[in-house]
């Protein structure tokens, strides 16, 4: 079999895994954005934080499973209470301002992290560690799991978000907020619920991405550049949208390492968001009103 | 309504203006003045080296660290070898008789920051020696900085080849090896007892790529072959499009890379199923530091690597000194983590290279910045020895170019005692074997 075959078996598999992988990290920031207008610039480090609390929970259990869950439900606490004292004041105001407050908290965070956990990376054994043979590599059967897992939870958000009142609730603050307060929903409080859903789900993915990077305070800078090239690329605040932009952007810079060096990759990446931002502003997989 | 009646009174009682009686006023007015009195008096206390020292006026060395940003594990460690080497100092007496007094500041690991903190040291803290440097390309950009204030610049770790070859600076001192003289000492052990063809992964930046040309000089140079090389920038997290690359007929994988980037690659090659392939092997303890085997584990087993320092016990680093230094880091490193961190390359380069700056300042009865070229004449072709300052061996740092050459340790991850990965000890390397001529020409 000759090798551009191989390769872009090889490659397109990497691409859809690590799509759906980055398609988790944007979901959350997506999501925070599509309700209240806050870009999250400290959505990486929620990530950290929930490879943090994970590691913490493994170290003391052993359990991946249950560090999985404490990652989550940590920082989902963590995200109430940081949207409660820090941002609920600023929802509505200049989007510089909530950019630069959640800037400042990710360099809190960050900072925080070294001081806590020291600066060593930490590692968390995978929930799988078998392998499938594909061509000349050994492909690790996790960074599948990982990829499935976090369809699911995405899955998981959606029927949330379209099944029961609190779903109901969310849709409506995001159609109209003011409508939605005239109505008695109780506006303030789905803002906090969904930026604490939207930290859990920052946090999942921080754990789930450990086994394959270690645990260290910078790990969330590097994917949170490109979860904001997804958000922006699917279209701020819709969820399918940053699904389908992560498999895509997964997959355009999997496929140009046939041809280029993975480090000329992302330029594709670049590419598709700046030509989204030209033709089609509000995002590639956003339904245009007729 | 009346209960809402109620409420409001409780409210504007609270939190209305006008209920701020005198007798508040004056309650809360001695609180914060007794609370700055308090923050004043601590401000006032005297640090060590002036209880010590009196009002002798001390030497200032200054120096930057990335203390944040992807290389804060390494550069806290850095700090911490300068800590440890500075209270050390200080405890026996200073340097002709003044204290020295630690600047450190953060580069974030970007040159742009380093330059604007290195100038703060120069001209605003007016420090009388630098002492410093993590990454290479942040090194390199500081270099001119130190030039233009003539003020000597002994670097911490930075390991660029071109910083004591074709960038040379009269004012700039590296006083631990480099990747020259490190591929000299290594390459015979990989081309004769691991094989012929050897694929290099690097980080791809200063340090990385003349790291990368040394040892395929080196391989070559000892009838081997390198057969391709893959450059992956700095800072990578998902290394996978990268490795997935990688095949073909060669015998070793040979890896350059330094911190979280070491934890990745070697765990991430792993991973992919390379290592039945191919022997992992690189320069040594930046790849598989003692920071990065917890987080490596048996993904790092049989790694081979070289290095000027490792945090064991064996052959030549099976000393009192050695033992004295690695007790003192353990111990300072717990200010970043509760259970302490093993000393590593950073924190011994650093701690050496102040010891070295104070051999070089007695040597010359040093008494500040106007003193710089008697200090450099000191510690030109300076030869110092193993001893509490030295632990690592003797070593030379030649005039020719301001380079040291250091002992080398080849060695092999292996399995330690319960759960635990170490080094093992295969070859000792003098520093004598390690000499390569000089390519440097002093403007």
């Amino acid at each position: 079999m000759n090798e551009l075959f191989q390769d872009l078996v090889v490659q397109m598999l990497i691409g859809i895994s690590t799509g759906l992988i980055l398609a988790l990290v944007a979901s959350g920031l997506t999501l925070i954005f599509g309700i209240m207008d806050v870009v999250n610039f400290a959505h990486g480090e929620l990530f950290m934080l929930g490879a943090y609390m994970g590691w913490v929970f493994f170290t003391m259990t052993g359990s991946f499973w249950l560090g999985l869950a404490a990652a989550a439900l940590c920082v989902f606490v963590f995200g109430l209470i940081m949207q409660r004292s820090a941002l609920r004041s600023l929802i509505g105001s200049d989007p510089l301002t909530t950019i630069l407050a959640t800037f400042g908290i990710s360099l809190v965070l960050q900072t925080a992290a070294i001081w806590i956990w020291g600066p060593t990376v930490r590692r968390v054994g995978a929930a799988f560690t078998g392998h499938v043979a594909v061509f000349h590599l050994q492909f690790p059967v996790y960074r599948f799991l990982v990829a499935m897992l976090s369809l699911a939870i995405i899955g998981g958000l959606w029927l949330f978000m379209h099944r029961g009142r609190f779903g109901l609730w969310i849709r409506a603050t995001t159609q109209d907020r003011q409508m939605a307060l005239a109505m008695g929903i109780p506006v303030p409080l789905v803002h906090t619920v969904v930026f604490g859903i939207g930290a859990a789900m920052a946090a999942t993915s921080g754990y789930l991405y450990a086994p394959i990077l270690g645990v260290d305070p910078t790990m969330g800078v590097n994917n949170i550049l490109r979860a904001f090239i997804i958000v922006v690329v699917g279209g701020m605040g819709n969820l399918w949208g940053s699904v389908l932009a992560a498999v895509f952007i997964g997959m355009l810079e999997a496929l140009a390492v046939i041809w280029v060096s993975p480090a000329l990759a992302v330029i594709f990446s670049f590419a598709a968001l700046i030509v989204t931002l030209l033709v089609r502003p509000t995002g590639l997989f956003v339904a245009v009103p007729r | 309504m009346r209960q809402e009646g109620h409420d409001r009174r409780v409210d504007e009682n609270v939190w209305r203006p006008g209920t701020i009686t005198r007798r508040r006023f004056v309650g809360v007015g001695a609180a914060s003045v007794a609370a700055a009195g308090t923050l004043g008096a601590a401000m006032l206390v005297p640090s060590p080296w002036r209880r010590a020292f009196g009002s002798e006026k001390p030497i200032r060395v200054g120096g930057i660290q990335p203390l944040t940003g992807p290389a804060a594990g390494g550069g806290l460690m850095a700090k911490v070898g300068q800590e440890v080497a500075a209270e050390r100092i200080n405890a026996a007496g200073g340097v002709n008789g003044r204290p020295l007094e630690l600047i450190v500041e953060d580069s974030e690991g970007k040159p742009a920051a380093g330059i604007r903190k290195t100038r703060k040291l120069l001209t605003r803290d007016l420090v009388d020696v630098g002492q410093g440097g993590f990454m290479s390309n942040v090194c390199i950009a500081c270099m001119p900085e130190y030039r233009r204030a003539r003020i000597v610049n002994m670097i911490g770790v930075c390991l660029d080849t071109t910083i004591t070859t074709s960038r040379c600076d009269r004012y700039t001192f590296r006083p631990f090896d480099y990747a020259p003289a490190q591929a000299v000492a290594f390459a015979p052990y990989l081309v004769n007892n691991i094989g012929k063809k050897w694929h290099i992964l690097f980080a791809d930046y200063a340090w990385g790529q003349s790291t990368r040309d040394a040892y395929r000089d080196g391989i070559q140079n000892q009838g081997g072959e390198v057969v391709d090389t893959t450059g992956i920038p700095l800072g990578t997290a998902d290394m996978v499009p990268f490795l997935s690359k990688i095949r073909g007929d060669f015998d070793g994988l040979f890896m350059i890379f330094f911190g979280k980037d070491g934890v990745n690659v070697v765990t991430q090659a792993y991973n992919l199923g390379l290592h039945n392939k191919y022997r992992f092997a690189g320069d040594g303890a930046a790849v598989v530091a003692g920071t990065n085997l917890p987080a490596q584990r048996e993904k790092a087993l049989g790694f081979v690597g070289i290095d000027r320092y490792l945090p064991i016990f064996q052959g030549p680093l099976d000393t009192e000194h050695h033992r004295k230094f690695f007790d003192a880091v353990f111990e300072q490193s717990k200010q970043y983590d509760p259970n302490g961190i093993l000393p590593d390359r950073y924190s011994q380069s650093n701690f050496e290279a102040l010891n070295i700056l104070k051999v070089g300042m007695e040597a010359c009865d040093f008494r500040g910045r106007e003193d710089t070229e008697k200090l450099i004449e000191a510690l030109e072709d300076l030869q110092v020895y193993a001893g509490d300052d030295f632990p690592t061996g003797d070593r030379l740092l030649r005039k020719a170019d301001h380079q040291a050459f250091t002992n080398e340790y080849i060695f092999e991850v292996v399995q330690g005692a319960g759960d635990t990965y170490q080094p093992k000890v295969l070859q000792v390397v003098p520093w004598q074997d390690t000499i390569v001529p000089p390519a440097c020409q002093f403007v």
